[in-house]
C-alpha cells in the first residue's frame, strides 16, 4: 500500500469513528434534552384528585413520597389530610366515618381528625399536611419546610 | 473548507495563529507525560460544563425540590442518570488531575522565572476548583452532603474575628438551610464558572505564549541533545487519545460504579455516623480531628486552620522562596517538601477513612 | 406599691423554705421531726413525707391520723385528748381512711376537674377487698401499691403504680409462693409476663402502651377475668382480631367447649409472639393440639396457612429483588413504597386469619400480592435498564476504542514520514 492511499484510507477510518463518535454523544444527550413524559414530580404538593373524587364522610390513603397519606372530607365536608403512619408501630391507620376518627387498626389507636392521638397506644400525634385548592383540585403539602 | 478559509482569512488574518500554532513545539524527554495533565484536566473541566449544563435544565434548587429533582433527573428522565454520573465522577477526576497536574508542574520546576503568574493562575484554577466540589457536594440535598456542609462551614467559623461573619455569608444565615442551598447552587453554576473559565483563559494564553517548560537539567542541555515534536497534529492528537480514553473511563464507572442519591437530608434529625467530606478534603478534615482540643492557650481547630492557611500561603509563594529554581538549580530542599506534602496526604487520607 | 410587689417577690422567691414555715405552723411534724431524727435511717418518716403528693397539696399527719395540729408543746391535747386522733392507721383501717377524702367527690374536686371517687367501692369488689373483709389483712390494701408516706402520684414515674412499674409492684406479693401459699394460686404469672409479648414491650422496649398487670385484671376492682370474656379485654386493643374470631364458625365450638377465645390459642401471661405455624399442619400447629386428624380442619388450616405462606414469599422475593437492583447501583427508593404495603397487608392478613375463612383472608391478601407484584416488576424493570446501560456502554466502548486505535495509527503515520 502506497504512503497516500493509506492517508486517504486512514483519513476516512478517522472520519467516520469521529461521526461514530458524536453520534454516541448526541444520541443520549438529544434523548436527555426531551422531557421525560411522567410529568415533573412536584414534589411540595400533591395532587390527591378531585374534590368530587372524594364522598363526604369518607377518605382515601394516597402515597406522598414514600410513604402513605390520609385524606378525610368529613361530615362538613372540611378537608384534612395527614400522615397515615400510626405513631405507635407503623401500621397504616383508616378513617371510620360512624366517629369521625382516624383509627388504627393495628392495637385500636385513635386520632381525631386534626391528628392528635387522642386513645389507645399512640404516643405522638399524626402530622397534618397543608390542604389547598385549584381548579376544583386537592392538594396536599408539607407544612413549613425550611 | 478552503473557501472558507479564505473567506476568514480575509477577514480576520487567521494565518497569524495557524501559524503560530504550526511553529509550536513540544520538547521530548523523559519527562513529556506529564504534559498530558494538565490537557486532561482541561478535557475535564470541559466535561464538567457540558454535562452541567444538562443538569440545571432539570435540576431545581431549594430545599423541598433539590432532591427530588435530582431523584427524577436519575430516575424519569432519559439518560438523566448517565449526565448526572458523568458529572459527578468527572468531577472527581477533575480535582485528581489537578493535583497530578499541580505537582507535576512543582517537581519539574516549571514556576520558576518566568512563569511566575502561570503558578499563580494555576493556584487559583486548583482553589476555585475545591470550590466548584464543596459547592457542588450540597446541591443533591441528601443527608450526608447536608452534614458535611454543616461541619465544612462550621470549620471556617472557627476563625476568630472573621468566622461568625463568614459562616454566615456562607450559610446565608445562621444554620444550613435552603438559603444555603441557593447561594451554594449560584456559587457552583455562576460565580465560579464566570472566574474559572477567566483565569483558565489566562492560564491558557500564558501557556501559549511562553512555550512549555523543561525541567532545569533539560533547559542546560546543549541544543542538539534537545529533542521536539510538533504540537500539531503529533502532540494534540496524543492528546485527542488519552482524552477519548478518560471519557471512556469516566462511562465505565458511571455505569459501575454510580454514585448513591442517599437519603434525603432532615436537618432536624440527629448527624448520621460517619459523615465525612469529600475524598480531596480529607486529609484536612483528619488533621483537625487529630489536633488536640487545646494547644497551648488556643484552640485546636484554630491552630490546624492557621496552620493550613500558612502552608497554603507558602505553597503559594514557592515561585518567590525557591530562589535556586531560578538559578537553573534544583533545590532539594523543596522538592524534599514537595514528597512531604505528597506523603503527608496520601497517609491523612487513608486514615481518614479507616478509623 | 413597687415596693409591695418587690416584696412579695421576694417571698415567693423564698419559696423552698415555705416547708419550715409550715412545719412550725404544725404540731405534730414540730414534735416528731426530733422523734425522726433519733430514727435509724431507713425508719424515718419525714424525709419521705416531704415527697409525698398529699404534702406537697398542703396535707399533714392530722388529715390521715386525727389529733390537733394547732396544740403546739401539749402532748396530751395534740393527741389522745383529741376526739378525732386515731393513731397508727392499721391495714384494715386503711380503705376508709382514705377514703374519707378520695370517695367525696366534692373535697376531691378542688384538686382535680376529673375527679374518680370509685376507687374504695372498685376495692371492696376486688378479691383483695373480700379477702381484708374477711379478715385477713394479708392482702393488698392503698399503701401497699401506692406507697406509705412518701405517696406519689401515679403519673409521676417513680411511683410504684406508673406505667412501668406496675408488674414489679404486683410481683412483689404474687411472686412469693411463701407469701401467696395459703391462697393457693399460681405464682408464676410474672415470670410468664416477662416472657409474653406484651412483657418484652412493656419492660424491654419500654412501651407504655403495652399492657400491664392492671390492663387486663382491672385496678382497684382487680379480679381474674372470667375465661368467657377474657377476649373483650384483648378486644379493647387488638378490635379487628376478636370481631373477626367471633364471627366465625370457631367462636362458637369454642365456648362450648369452654375453651376460652383469645386465650385458647394464644394463652395468657405468657403469650408468646405468634407464628405462622400456629395454622400449619406442622408439629407447631395449634390447631392439631385439638383436631388430631381432622381432615377438614387440616384444609382449612392448610388453605389459611398456604395464603400467609406465599405471600411471605412473594414479599422475601420482592424485597431481595428490590435490594438486588438497589445494590447494582439503580434508583428504586419508590419501590419501598410497594414493599411496605405488602409489610401492611401481611400484617393485615395475619389479622384475617382469625375469621378462619379461606376466601376472605385470600381476598385481604390479594392487596399485598399485587403490591409484591408492581414492586417486583420495577425491580426487574431496573435491573432490565442496567443491562440496557451495560449494552449501551459496550457499544459506546467499541466506538471510543475504535476511534483510539485509528487515532494511534494516525500518529504512527506521521511520524513514519520523519
Ligand atoms: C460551569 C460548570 C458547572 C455547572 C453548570 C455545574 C452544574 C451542576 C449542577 C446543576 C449540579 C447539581 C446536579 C447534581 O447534583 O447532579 C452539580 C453538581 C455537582 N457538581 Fe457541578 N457544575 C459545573 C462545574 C463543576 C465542576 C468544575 C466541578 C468539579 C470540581 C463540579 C462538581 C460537582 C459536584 C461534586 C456535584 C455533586 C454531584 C452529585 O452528587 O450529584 N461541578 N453541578
Ligand atoms: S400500630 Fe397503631 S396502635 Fe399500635
Amino acid at each position: 500500500m502506497n504512503k497516500q492511499t493509506r492517508k486517504k484510507f486512514l483519513d476516512t477510518l478517522l472520519g467516520g469513528g469521529l461521526i461514530a463518535w458524536l453520534g454516541a454523544i448526541i444520541y443520549p444527550v438529544s434523548r436527555y434534552l426531551v422531557p421525560p413524559r411522567t410529568p415533573d414530580i412536584n414534589p411540595d404538593s400533591l395532587d390527591v384528585g378531585k374534590v368530587s373524587d372524594f364522598q363526604t364522610n369518607s377518605a382515601k390513603i394516597v402515597r406522598f413520597g414514600r410513604k402513605p397519606a390520609i385524606v378525610v372530607r368529613d361530615k362538613n365536608d372540611t378537608f384534612h389530610a395527614l400522615t397515615a403512619v400510626c405513631t405507635h408501630l407503623d401500621c397504616t391507620v383508616q378513617y371510620k366515618s360512624d366517629t369521625e376518627q382516624i383509627w388504627c387498626a393495628c392495637h385500636n389507636g385513635i386520632y381525631d381528625l386534626q391528628g392528635n392521638n387522642i386513645s389507645g397506644p399512640p404516643p405522638r400525634p399524626l402530622t397534618q399536611f397543608k390542604i389547598n385548592f385549584k381548579n376544583g383540585k386537592i392538594f396536599i403539602s408539607r407544612e413549613n419546610m425550611a | 473548507m478552503n473557501n472558507l478559509m479564505a473567506w476568514l482569512e480575509e477577514r480576520f488574518n487567521i494565518s497569524a495563529a495557524t501559524k503560530f500554532a504550526a511553529k509550536k513545539k513540544v520538547p521530548v524527554f523523559y519527562g513529556t507525560v506529564w504534559y498530558y495533565l494538565g490537557g486532561v484536566s482541561l478535557f475535564l473541566f470541559i466535561i464538567q460544563v457540558f454535562t452541567g449544563i444538562l443538569l440545571i435544565l432539570y435540576y431545581r434548587p431549594g430545599a423541598t425540590t433539590a432532591f427530588e429533582s435530582v431523584k427524577f433527573i436519575i430516575t424519569k428522565v432519559q439518560f438523566g442518570w448517565l449526565i448526572r454520573e458523568i458529572h459527578s465522577w468527572s468531577a472527581n477526576l477533575f480535582i485528581f488531575f489537578l493535583f497530578a497536574h499541580m505537582f507535576s508542574v512543582f517537581f519539574s520546576k516549571a514556576y520558576r522565572k518566568p512563569r511566575e503568574l502561570t503558578w499563580y493562575s494555576g493556584m487559583f484554577l486548583l482553589f476555585m476548583a475545591l470550590g466548584f466540589g464543596f459547592s457542588g457536594y450540597l446541591l443533591p440535598w441528601n443527608e450526608l452532603s447536608y452534614f458535611a456542609t454543616k461541619v465544612g462551614t462550621d470549620i471556617a467559623g472557627a476563625v476568630p474575628g472573621i468566622g461568625e461573619f463568614v459562616l454566615r455569608l456562607l450559610r446565608a444565615g445562621d444554620d444550613v438551610s435552603g438559603a444555603t442551598l441557593s447561594r451554594f447552587y449560584g456559587i457552583h453554576v455562576a460565580i465560579l464558572p464566570a472566574i474559572f473559565t477567566l483565569i483558565l483563559g489566562l492560564h491558557l494564553v500564558m501557556i501559549q505564549v511562553q512555550g512549555m517548560s523543561v525541567p532545569p537539567e533539560q533547559e542546560n542541555l546543549p541544543a542538539e541533545k534537545k529533542k521536539y515534536m510538533p504540537f500539531f497534529p503529533n502532540f494534540a492528537m496524543r492528546d485527542f487519545l488519552i482524552w477519548l480514553i478518560v471519557l471512556n473511563v469516566i462511562a465505565l464507572l458511571a455505569v459501575f460504579f454510580p454514585w448513591d442519591l442517599g437519603i434525603k437530608a432532615d436537618p432536624l434529625s440527629p448527624a448520621p455516623a460517619g459523615i465525612r467530606p469529600e475524598w480531596y478534603f480529607m486529609f484536612m478534615f483528619q488533621t483537625l480531628k487529630l489536633i488536640p482540643a487545646h494547644v497551648l492557650f488556643i484552640e485546636g481547630e484554630l491552630l490546624g486552620i492557621l496552620a493550613f492557611a500558612f502552608g497554603g500561603i507558602v505553597w503559594f509563594l514557592v515561585p518567590l522562596l525557591d530562589r535556586k529554581a531560578h538559578q537553573g538549580k534544583r533545590s532539594k530542599f523543596w522538592t524534599f517538601f514537595g514528597i512531604a506534602l505528597i506523603v503527608y496526604m496520601i497517609v491523612l487520607t487513608i486514615w481518614g477513612y479507616l478509623v | 406599691m413597687k415596693r409591695l410587689t418587690f416584696l412579695l417577690f421576694f417571698l415567693i422567691g423564698l419559696n423552698p423554705v415555705f416547708p419550715l414555715q409550715s412545719d412550725s405552723r404544725d404540731a405534730c411534724i414540730s414534735c416528731h421531726i426530733t422523734v425522726d431524727e433519733d430514727l435509724d435511717d431507713g425508719d424515718k418518716i419525714m424525709p419521705h413525707f416531704y415527697d409525698d403528693v398529699h404534702y406537697e397539696k398542703g396535707l399533714s399527719c392530722a388529715d390521715c391520723h386525727g389529733g390537733d395540729p394547732t396544740a403546739f408543746d401539749d402532748e396530751d391535747a395534740a393527741m389522745t385528748d383529741s376526739d378525732s386522733f386515731l393513731g397508727e392507721v392499721t391495714r384494715d383501717m386503711e380503705p376508709e381512711v382514705c377514703g374519707k377524702c378520695h370517695s367525696d367527690p366534692s373535697y376531691m374536686r378542688q384538686y382535680t376537674a376529673h375527679v374518680k371517687t370509685d376507687q374504695v367501692e372498685q376495692y371492696w369488689t376486688s378479691m383483695h377487698g373480700m379477702r381484708l373483709k374477711e379478715g385477713n389483712d394479708k392482702v393488698a390494701v392503698c399503701t401497699d401499691c401506692h406507697g406509705l408516706h412518701g405517696i406519689r402520684a401515679v403519673s409521676d414515674t417513680r411511683s410504684q403504680v406508673s406505667d412501668f412499674n406496675v408488674p414489679g409492684t404486683c410481683s412483689r406479693c404474687h411472686s412469693d409462693a411463701e407469701y401467696m401459699a395459703e391462697f393457693k394460686i399460681p405464682t408464676d404469672q410474672f415470670a410468664k409476663y416477662k416472657t409474653s409479648v406484651h412483657g418484652k414491650a412493656l419492660l424491654e422496649r419500654r412501651d407504655s402502651a403495652a399492657p400491664a398487670c392492671n390492663d387486663c385484671h382491672g385496678n382497684h376492682g382487680a379480679q381474674p377475668p372470667n375465661i368467657a370474656h377474657i377476649s373483650d379485654i384483648c378486644g379493647t386493643c387488638h378490635v379487628n382480631n376478636m370481631n373477626l374470631f367471633q364471627n366465625s364458625h370457631i367462636a362458637e365450638i369454642f365456648s362450648k367447649r369452654q375453651l376460652g377465645q383469645c386465650a385458647g390459642c394464644h394463652n395468657y401471661h405468657d403469650i408468646a409472639k405468634p407464628t405462622d405455624e400456629f395454622i400449619s399442619w406442622s408439629d407447631k400447629s395449634i390447631c392439631r393440639r385439638c383436631h388430631k386428624d381432622n381432615e377438614n380442619a387440616k384444609e382449612l388450616a392448610t388453605g389459611l396457612y398456604n395464603i400467609i405462606n406465599n405471600l411471605k414469599m412473594q414479599n422475601s422475593v420482592a424485597i431481595d429483588k428490590v435490594e438486588n437492583a438497589e445494590q447494582r447501583g439503580m434508583e428504586v427508593s419508590d419501590l419501598q413504597y410497594e414493599l411496605e404495603d405488602v409489610h401492611q397487608t401481611l400484617i393485615q392478613t395475619r389479622t384475617a386469619i382469625h375469621s378462619f375463612n379461606t376466601e376472605y383472608v385470600q381476598k385481604v391478601a390479594d392487596k399485598g400480592f399485587k403490591a409484591a407484584e408492581a414492586a417486583i416488576t420495577g425491580a426487574d424493570n431496573a435491573i432490565t435498564e442496567l443491562l440496557f446501560r451495560r449494552k449501551g456502554l459496550f457499544v459506546a466502548s467499541l466506538i471510543i476504542s475504535f476511534l483510539v486505535i485509528v487515532v494511534y495509527l494516525q500518529i504512527r503515520s506521521y511520524e513514519d514520514k520523519d
